[in-house]
């Protein structure tokens, strides 16, 4: 080949850079999970929820869940379909007038011909037609953006406006009020009322066999995250070795045992009794002995044994991270027991002694876990030894903390409930410190265990999900006697749900959803290769406002009425809800998913603060900071994820 | 002996009364790279739009295997075979791997009512049409942008190759690239010549045409200063009569100050700096 007699091509170092780059470090799934755009608001969304339900009673519990869920869902709807065109790199400025818009239109189109009067048409027949006026709102916000290519902020800000001053003035022309009412006077109202206004009422629908089985799925769902972790994170044996699979038969039976002495005994979770703390922890003990046990069997039965253990070292800063853990830890700590846990002493701006110990400790035990964990992490790598002694430490200090807060804490969640949840943790930790030090660890893809690895912990995820809807959709009799209090949840959450699963499945799978991410990204190079972007753009302006037209329905029969500012303004809130989702402003990145989860982050908080029992003026406040937060933890995430290729 | 499969005869261009391109003739057969060689203003993008369709020529013929030819839009030219790969490159930075190398004609099936994009397909041809070219994508859900520079060339080679291109034209692909990069995709154009391509690779740099070049057409101010197969011309003369060597001195310059603490540069710095003073040793005493 005559390209030998060329010394530059012959050189070493160019044969090496053409043949793959030997430096790039291999990421298993779980490293790559963390580079998805929808995670820090999954994260944010547990710290939330975390936060909300120590500060307040009702937040944790079904009452609180139905609360922000309801308005989770109409915000949700409207986010995710706003997240897809803003990934398409496109913005709806019209989108929040637009909910309100197809409300009033079909109430107007129902109600009786009169004096001012409406159109008097059946429902069957408004409903269609205001889904097509949403249609073709949605085509004309696409196509002059399109055809103009003025920038979509503009051509959907005249819009917004368009819509509002329809919205006033065709309200007062037909109706003389600012308010259009009557939707329930519309023939087939009992029909459309059950697919946009139905309500599952809690009260209505016991079932007393619900907590058993929410154990159980958690304890089912518990188990298989827990194995698709292991399969996800060691490196198989040649051959299964059957004796690990006996010794694991024995941890998991030793473990049921011990989830079946809490349950039926005291039980940190359930139930109040405190005569039987002796046998308490003769079952927790074996539980927690049952877990290290499985693991280890299952280590055996499949996984390869470590061959390099290291030796203990920690570098300087290390060191130093963990010696700054246990200060905050002991200043933490220190704090909580001497200050008065009831005072309600004003120490400075708003802030009482008992709140200042709160925030000192949670401060204090927040970093103190969280270093010492990337320390293990670090040090890991290069020493299994090293990691499991920090890892031990950490969980050590977890349990020492776990007893504090039972000591200290004045209300009996703190005392049972988080302090059973430090325990897990601190097991889990302990786990995740000894693994390493027996099995080896993986640095090649395994498509067999990746596949096993990934199924179970989705089906894992799935089984603690269903847990969770089965106690919130259903009442014990206990309960049910025990309340006065009726409430219901809305139909337009199992529409948030679906339209969310939908968007995230068009948008990751079909052609679609590649166009969406191709379009917002580099527009040209998308019509290069044959993508029709405006065809893409436009559809998904149109889905957006299909999103307003099913928000809409959700508002008019909810109230069987809809004012004419119903929605306006609301265009930002869903905006920052993509961007708390971790969507790109800028378009070509980001998730359904995320926009959803951004949804969720706004309504818990929105609902959350009157909850803790604080002024709901300050919510606005509230989301500033989230928006910020948010934008600060996407910037870095993706940060984080790009060096790590 | 069959015909080449891309065969420009006497190519005119005039835009106005601006003359582009005069008389240009040149092919390239299957299994063979033609290098189009010139400084900026030479001709070089007005013949690549002839040729990818995005212009008509004013006169001369074009043949395609033989088959006289006029390509009306960029549309025609890929429907015969011929694929461009821009400078630009057409890929999108944020988007991984095997979305980008099928965008715009995604593998589906159908489940159920909606046909679903083969994920799992598409991922695993990605990885193996990239093999073919020589790189080990381990992952490719990777997004292109954390790609390097040659890579992503190689993503857009890859593609054009796959979707059924005879002849690839490559405009520029290294002049963007640093000198370790430039060597990745001077590979990538030899896989491609190898799994029986006809390459066209259009460059201002002699010493990255020389090495994989079967044939060479130097252009200058729209004007062919000749056609050459590769045992007419040699390297010297190819690299006189582009730029007198400046553009070697310029790399030697370029891998000196890069090769600070790189042994293999610092070699490869050396080696060029010889051959440099070679070329100008000859230049001044002709044998």
């Amino acid at each position: 080949m005559s390209a030998t007699e060329s010394p530059p091509l012959e050189n070493a170092a160019l044969e090496e850079a053409a043949y793959g780059d030997e430096r790039l470090a291999y990421r298993g799934p779980l490293l790559r999970l963390l580079t998805r755009p929808e995670i820090g608001a999954l994260l944010g969304a547990a710290v939330i929820w975390v936060y909300f339900w120590l500060v307040s009673d009702v937040f944790g519990q079904a009452a609180g869940a139905a609360n922000y869920l309801d308005v989770a869902a109409t915000l949700g709807i409207m986010a995710v379909a706003v997240s897809l065109l803003m990934i398409g790199g496109e913005f709806d400025l019209s989108a929040g007038a637009m909910t309100g818009a197809t409300g009033m239109l079909v109430i107007l189109l129902v109600i009786p011909p009169g004096e001012f009067g409406g159109a008097g048409l059946s429902l069957w027949v408004a409903i269609p037609l205001t889904l097509a006026f949403a249609l073709g709102v949605g085509w004309f916000n696409g196509t002059v953006v399109e055809k103009t290519g003025l920038l979509s902020f503009i051509v959907t800000l005249s819009t917004f406006f368009i819509l509002i001053g329809a919205k006033l003035g065709f309200a007062k022309l037909f109706t003389a009020k600012v308010i259009v009412e009557g939707l329930d006077e519309g023939s087939g109202y009992d029909f459309w009322v059950k697919i946009f206004g139905a309500k599952w009422t809690r009260n209505d629908h016991i079932f007393d066999g619900r907590d058993t089985l929410f154990g159980f799925l958690m304890v089912i769902g518990f188990a298989a995250v827990f194995f698709g972790m292991l399969e996800l994170s060691h490196t198989r044996r040649e051959r299964f070795n059957a004796t690990g699979l006996i010794v694991a038969a024995a941890g998991i039976a030793g473990a049921l045992y011990g989830v079946w002495g809490l349950r039926h005994g005291f039980g940190f979770v359930v139930g109040a009794s405190t005569d039987t703390v002796g046998s308490n922890w003769l079952y927790a003990a074996a539980l927690a002995l049952g877990v290290i046990v499985a693991a280890v069997g299952i280590g055996v039965w499949r996984f390869e044994r470590v061959s390099d253990r290291g030796s203990f070292s920690l570098s300087g800063t290390s060191l130093r991270n963990i010696a700054i853990a246990l200060g905050v830890i002991l200043f933490g700590s220190f704090v909580a027991i001497t200050l008065d846990s009831s005072s309600e002493d004003i120490v400075g701006f708003m802030l009482t002694v008992q709140g200042l110990r709160a925030i000192v400790f949670g401060f204090g035990a927040i970093v103190g876990v969280t270093l010492p964990v990337l320390v293990a992490r670090k040090e890991g790598k290069r020493s299994p030894i090293t990691k499991f002694v920090v890892m031990t430490g950490t969980s050590l200090v977890i349990v020492g903390l776990a007893f504090l807060i039972q000591s200290e804490a004045t209300s009996r969640k703190f005392r049972a409930e988080v302090f059973a949840v430090l325990l897990l943790i601190a097991l889990i930790f302990f786990v995740a410190g000894l693994m390493p030090l027996l099995f080896q660890g993986r640095e090649a893809a395994h498509p067999a265990a990746d596949r096993l690895g990934k199924m179970l912990a989705a089906l894992g995820i799935g089984l603690f999900l269903g847990a969770v809807t089965i106690r919130l959709l259903y009442m014990t009799s206990e309960e049910a006697a025990a309340t006065q209090a009726v409430f219901n949840y809305r139909i337009s959450i199992l529409w948030f749900i679906v339209f969310a699963v939908a968007a995230s499945l068009v948008l990751m799978r079909t052609k679609f959803g590649n166009w969406t991410f191709a379009v917002g990204g580099n527009k040209k190079a998308a019509r290069e290769v044959g993508v029709p972007a405006a065809r893409t753009k436009t559809i998904l302006f149109m889905t957006v406002s299909v999103a307003a037209f099913l928000v809409g329905m959700l508002l008019a029969f909810r109230l069987n009425s809809v004012q004419a500012n119903v929605g306006n303004g609301q265009e930002f809130l869903y905006i920052i809800a993509a961007v708390v989702g971790g969507n790109l402003l800028s378009g070509g990145y980001g998730s359904a998913a995320g926009g959803a989860l951004g949804a969720l982050i706004m309504a818990m908080s929105f609902q959350g603060i009157p909850f803790a029992g604080w002024n709901s003026d300050w919510r606005f406040l509230f989301v500033g900071v989230i928006l910020l937060l948010a934008v600060l933890v996407n910037n870095f995430v993706r940060k984080k994820a790009e060096e790590a290729e | 002996m069959t015909a080449p499969l891309l065969e420009m005869k006497n190519i005119s261009k005039r835009y106005g009364n601006i003359i582009a391109l005069t008389d240009i003739t040149t092919y390239v057969n299957s299994g063979e790279v033609t290098c189009i060689l010139g400084d900026n203003g030479a001709g070089k993008s007005s013949l690549i739009k002839i040729l990818a369709g995005a212009h008509q020529q004013s006169e001369g013929r074009l043949f395609v295997e033989g088959e006289e030819v006029m390509f009306d839009s960029p549309r025609d030219a890929l429907e015969r075979g011929i694929a461009t790969v821009y400078q630009d490159l057409a890929v999108v930075p944020l988007m991984s791997v095997w979305r980008n190398f099928f965008l715009g004609s995604e593998p589906t099936k159908s489940f159920g009512p909606i046909r679903w994009i083969d994920t799992e397909a598409a991922s695993r041809i990605a990885k193996e049409e990239m093999a073919k070219m020589g790189i080990d994508i381990r992952d490719t859900e990777q997004a292109v942008g954390t790609l390097s520079g040659g890579e992503r060339q190689s993503v857009a080679i890859a593609r054009a190759a796959y979707f059924g291109a005879k002849v690839l034209i490559l405009d520029e692909p290294t002049s963007a690239l640093g000198v370790r990069q430039s060597g990745v995709v001077l590979r990538y154009i030899i896989e491609a010549k190898h799994r029986g391509l006809g390459v066209i690779f259009i460059t201002h740099n002699p010493n990255h045409a020389w090495p994989v070049g079967d044939r060479f057409l130097i252009l200058n101010r729209g004007r062919s200063m000749g056609d050459f197969k590769k045992d007419e011309i040699t390297r010297d003369e190819l690299i006189m009569m582009m730029a007198g060597g400046a553009e070697l001195e310029e790399l030697t310059k370029e891998l000196e100050s890069a090769s600070a603490g790189d042994e293999k540069l610092a070699d490869m710095a050396e080696e060029f700096a010889e051959e440099l003073e070679e070329l100008e040793e000859r230049a001044e005493h002709p044998d």
